[in-house]
């Protein structure tokens, strides 16, 4: 295939922008796939992502399409991400294209997220094509947007195909677009190997799958091939490109996008961004952007039956074979037994492995708070990070701690700018600028501590604007912070579980507002039990779990044993579920109530 | 030491919290119902040729509301199918607004020596919102019938609008007129009873209340010189309910009748609840058993310890060592440790303290695997 006749390109869209319906679309006008086949939306392969709309995993298809130019082309579409959580992951499919096609709703206009991989392309130097989508809705406003998307991106607008995915207007434009507007890839032949890795899963048979953009060079079955970054070769088994589903070849040649597989026994060994080379001529520099991935959110996971620890262990390591960018490592918790600590991309990120945990493996878990991780220096001069609370050193040996902040872009209507604004100043964050887009549309900067971000923002934000804001994050830093351990005490013992890392000034209400919502989660006991919440030793809010006053069937005759007895077992039933916390039994619900941070 | 209980499932009107198998509209059959009864009995006869029966219990429903001579019939029927001890204690439910002397008269005269008496509340009110076709004057005129005899009078705690003074004056009278045992009933509303609705909408006392009542209550009966031998059940010295102690000893008893439940050989079983089946059974010359469930070796331990420390004597030592063949201090340690503070233990007993009767579910499912 002549490398002019390919164009290498992704999506790039808010949720709910009709990314996915309009990859349906591209494949399904190329002949990809007949629409009667077709299933919804082909591209979100897991269930989870079908559920909630959006794309966790990439799945790159390959499509021929005859232009108006008479010619044949070679479109390799690679879907991203569209979640914050994913940035890199986006960004390095993006550095896998030329062009990427960005998909603004035609009542909406410019949100947030777009913006944000907006710069991603932007900055590894894609040509975009704007779309207008959703045009059939009646509150399309095409112009209008297409104004927004020039004032507020820079982009040239004038030439955006208006479409509706979802009805199948102006995909023939986009396709056009596509070819003309997308450069053909470059990239010498002849030089050494060079590929990226944007992405990689495990197969029980075959081992790990790289999916490459060979940049420079080529890639043939029987060649001995190694990453930048690791010693380890391997010998390529197979090749071939995605149609959607693997197509072996020959080889892969510069320009092209397709897989690898050498029988990598694990993903761990082939990072996402690392520069596949040839083993016996290797190319001297790796390709620019690689990074190794940071978790930013990070929790334990324990099994909600203390006795499954090997099934979650299972889980989770079956869970990594296909996501490198969990990480786990085991934990003991005195309230919560054995499990995990794990660390996420971020906060949807930890949503979607809990919950492929207790629906793919059928396991019931408790999670414990989100964590940040806090750089903490110590008074020997010592630098170390801590995401477990329970791992912070006494304060004595602390000279101070440091958070990560977090620059974020928030766009709103103007009516909700005050809402807006008590929000991020209640979560403690720095007003960089405002700038007005357009008569209805705002653009807010704040500066904002992660760890006020991972617990309920995103849906205060929606709540406090009518779900009209849209919102997006990156991390920009560590900066300076008064920060505490806040600790929860359960009839006068410590429960680890529990413990938390907040800001000084926010110590006292959250201390507060947990001892309240505790107290009316914990079910009322032998005896009362104190609720308390402390710093270092001192207690700072207190709140009392009366003890039970009526716990007893009443009439217990002849007929009633059977029954009544049932009745019991079944509330030994109830207590089997709940965890002892010295001498004080409380449900796993208690622990989610960490995550509230008001009373409801 | 074995029991029977007889089924009466008839009644005048069916109260309000009452969800056991009673029929107010099916009195007229009365005659054929009692008639299958006897016959049941008969069919049992054989199978408990060994056992010698200590008490005979006649509960309902209203037992009082059906023609006397079928007691009397009853009785003798047990008499004939049955070894009953001559100092047996035999025990027949009245309700205050069913009785007459001549009534009362014949019962004595068949052997009964025990009377159960549903007097629920001293007001009014109260027992006219629970459906009770009885009035405190009814109550006292059977009491009067009843002067000299050894009678328990029925109480409930936990009524809507019901105040702890309340209760304190139905206990009162209830001593004054004479009764030697007093059940007291926290009200528990059962689904599908018209007080369920009362309790869905939030208008009968909440635990909190409910426990204020009942150590309301407690204060006054002891006050009054009854002691409480079971969290439910308060009498004058040796006036314990024989009938009852068997079955928290988990002693052996047959049922007769609609929904009656046995515990024979360690099995438990139970009839059905619904009439016409129970007349085609029997009629048929079947059993009338729905249910039935041998219980296992830790079952029998489970129920044990349920059972005892329901009671005020808990459990004694010797006896569940020579029942289960175990040192139950010694096998529970370690619920004997955690439950430390709501358990009274010493050499022969372990048992729930004073305070924490009320609360004995909490404890017992400790016990519990």
């Amino acid at each position: 295939m002549d490398k002019n006749n390919i164009r290498n390109f992704c999506i790039i869209a808010h949720i709910d922008h009709g990314k996915s319906t309009l990859a349906d679309r591209l494949m399904e006008k190329t002949g990809q796939v007949s629409s009667r086949d077709m299933e919804n939306q082909l591209l979100d392969s897991m269930d989870i992502e079908r559920e909630r709309g959006i794309t966790i995993k990439l799945t790159p298809v390959r499509m021929f399409y005859t232009a108006k130019d008479g010619k044949e082309y070679v479109f390799n579409l690679i879907d991203t991400p569209g979640h914050v959580d994913f940035t890199y992951e986006v960004s390095r499919s993006l550095a896998a294209c030329e062009g990427a096609i960005l998909i603004v709703d035609a009542s909406q206009g410019v949100e947030a997220q777009t913006l944000a991989n907006v710069y991603l392309a932007i900055e590894n130097n894609l040509e975009i094509v704007p779309v207008i989508n959703k045009i059939d809705l009646p509150s399309a406003r095409p112009d209008e947007v297409k104004r927004e998307v020039e004032d507020v991106i820079g982009l040239d607008a004038s030439f955006a195909p208006l479409v509706s995915a979802k009805e199948g207007i102006g995909i023939e434009d986009v396709l056009e677009a596509v070819v003309n507007y997308f450069p053909a890839p470059d990239g010498d032949e002849n030089s050494p190997l060079k590929a990226l890795i944007f992405d990689s899963y495990y197969d029980n048979y075959k081992g790990v799958i790289l999916f490459v953009r060979i940049k420079d060079g080529a890639v043939r079955v029987g060649d001995k091939i190694k990453t930048f970054r690791s010693d380890k070769v391997y010998d390529v088994v197979e090749v071939g490109v995605f149609s959607p589903n693997l197509a072996p070849k020959d080889g892969l040649y510069a320009g092209e996008v397709g897989y690898i597989a050498a029988s990598i026994k694990s993903i761990l060994d082939v990072a996402v961004g690392d520069t596949v080379i040839n083993a016996e001529s290797p190319a001297a520099e790796p390709l620019p952007g690689y990074k190794k991935v940071q978790s930013v959110v990070f929790c334990g996971i324990y099994p909600l039956d203390g006795s499954r620890f090997n099934d979650l262990k299972e889980a989770i390591l079956k869970l990594q074979l296909n996501d490198a960018s969990l990480i786990f490592e085991p934990d003991t918790s005195v309230a919560l037994g054995f499990g995990f600590r794990c660390g996420f991309l971020g906060l949807l990120h930890m949503e979607i492995i809990q919950e492929r945990i207790e629906r793919e493996f059928g396991l019931e878990i408790i999670t414990t708070a989100p964590s940040v991780s806090y750089k903490v220096v110590k008074t020997d001069g010592e630098v170390i990070f801590v995401d477990n609370p329970s791992h912070l050193p006494p304060p004595s040996d602390i000279e101070h701690m440091e958070e990560p902040i977090v620059h974020a872009d928030i766009f709103s209507p103007p009516d909700y700018l005050g809402q807006i604004m008590d929000l991020c100043r209640e979560k403690r964050g720095t007003f960089l600028q405002m700038t007005y887009l357009d008569k209805s549309r705002v653009r807010l900067e704040y500066d904002l501590p992660l760890n006020e971000i991972i617990f309920d923002f995103f849906d205060s934000i929606k709540s406090r604007t009518r779900g009209y804001a849209s919102f997006d994050y990156e991390l920009k830093g560590y900066e300076r912070s008064k920060l505490v351990k806040l600790d929860i005490l359960l009839n006068g013992e410590a429960c680890d579980a529990l413990s938390m890392i907040v800001h000084e000034d926010s110590a006292y209400s959250r201390g507060r507002t947990l001892c309240e919502n505790l107290k009316d989660a914990i079910p009322r006991q032998l005896f009362e039990v104190p609720v308390q919440a402390a710093i270092g030793g001192k207690i700072i809010a207190r709140e009392t779990v009366k003890a039970v006053r009526k716990d007893v069937l009443a009439k217990c005759y002849g007929g009633d044993i059977t029954r009544k007895k049932k009745l019991l077992e079944k509330q030994k039933e109830g207590k089997k579920r709940m965890r002892s916390i010295g001498s004080v039994e409380v449900p796993s619900e208690v622990f989610m109530q960490i995550l509230k941070t008001n009373k409801d | 030491m074995a029991g029977i209980y007889v089924h009466i499932p008839f009644c005048k009107s069916k109260c309000s919290y009452c969800d056991f198998a009673s029929f107010p509209d099916k009195l007229c059959y009365a005659e054929s119902y009692m008639a299958c009864v006897y016959r049941e009995m008969a069919k049992r006869k054989d199978e408990l040729k060994g056992y010698e029966f200590d008490t005979l219990y006649i509960g309902g429903g209203t037992p009082s509301v059906i023609d006397e001579k079928y007691v009397a019939m009853l009785l003798a029927s047990a008499r004939k199918n049955f070894k009953l001890s001559e100092n047996a204690e035999i025990t027949i439910e009245v309700n205050p607004g069913t009785v007459s002397a001549g009534k009362i008269a014949l019962y004595k005269k068949c052997g009964v020596n025990r009377f159960s008496v549903g007097l629920q509340a001293a007001q009014d009110n109260l027992l006219a919102d629970l459906g009770r076709i009885h009035n405190l004057k009814d109550f006292l005129s059977c009491a009067k019938l009843l002067k000299g005899e050894n009678f328990s009078a029925d109480v409930m705690f936990g009524l809507k609008n019901q105040t702890a003074a309340d209760l304190e004056k139905t206990i009162e009278i209830a001593a004054e007129a004479g009764a030697s045992h007093i059940s007291a009933y926290a009200l528990t509303p059962e689904d599908g009873t018209p007080v369920y609705t009362d309790y869905l909408n939030g208008e009968l006392p909440d635990g909190d209340e409910v426990a204020a009542l009942y150590e309301a209550g407690l204060k006054k009966l002891r006050a009054l010189g009854y002691e409480r031998y079971e969290v439910s059940n308060f009498c004058k010295k040796g006036r314990q309910s024989r009938h009852n102690l068997n079955y928290w000893d988990r002693g052996e008893y047959i049922g007769f009748g609609v929904s009656a439940s046995s515990h024979i050989n360690n099995v438990r079983f139970t009839n059905t609840f619904d009439l016409d089946e129970y007349f085609k059974c029997i009629l048929s010359d079947n059993f009338a058993v729905v249910d039935s469930e041998k219980i296992d070796e830790e079952g029998r331990e489970e129920e044990y310890i349920m059972l005892r420390l329901r009671t005020a004597a808990g459990i004694d030592l010797a006896k569940f060592k020579s029942l289960f063949g175990a040192d139950f201090k010694a096998k529970y340690s370690a619920q004997m440790k955690k439950l430390s503070g709501s358990l009274d233990a010493d050499e022969k007993t372990v048992k729930i303290k004073d305070e924490y009767l009320f609360v004995q579910n909490s404890v017992i499912v400790e016990f519990f695997d």
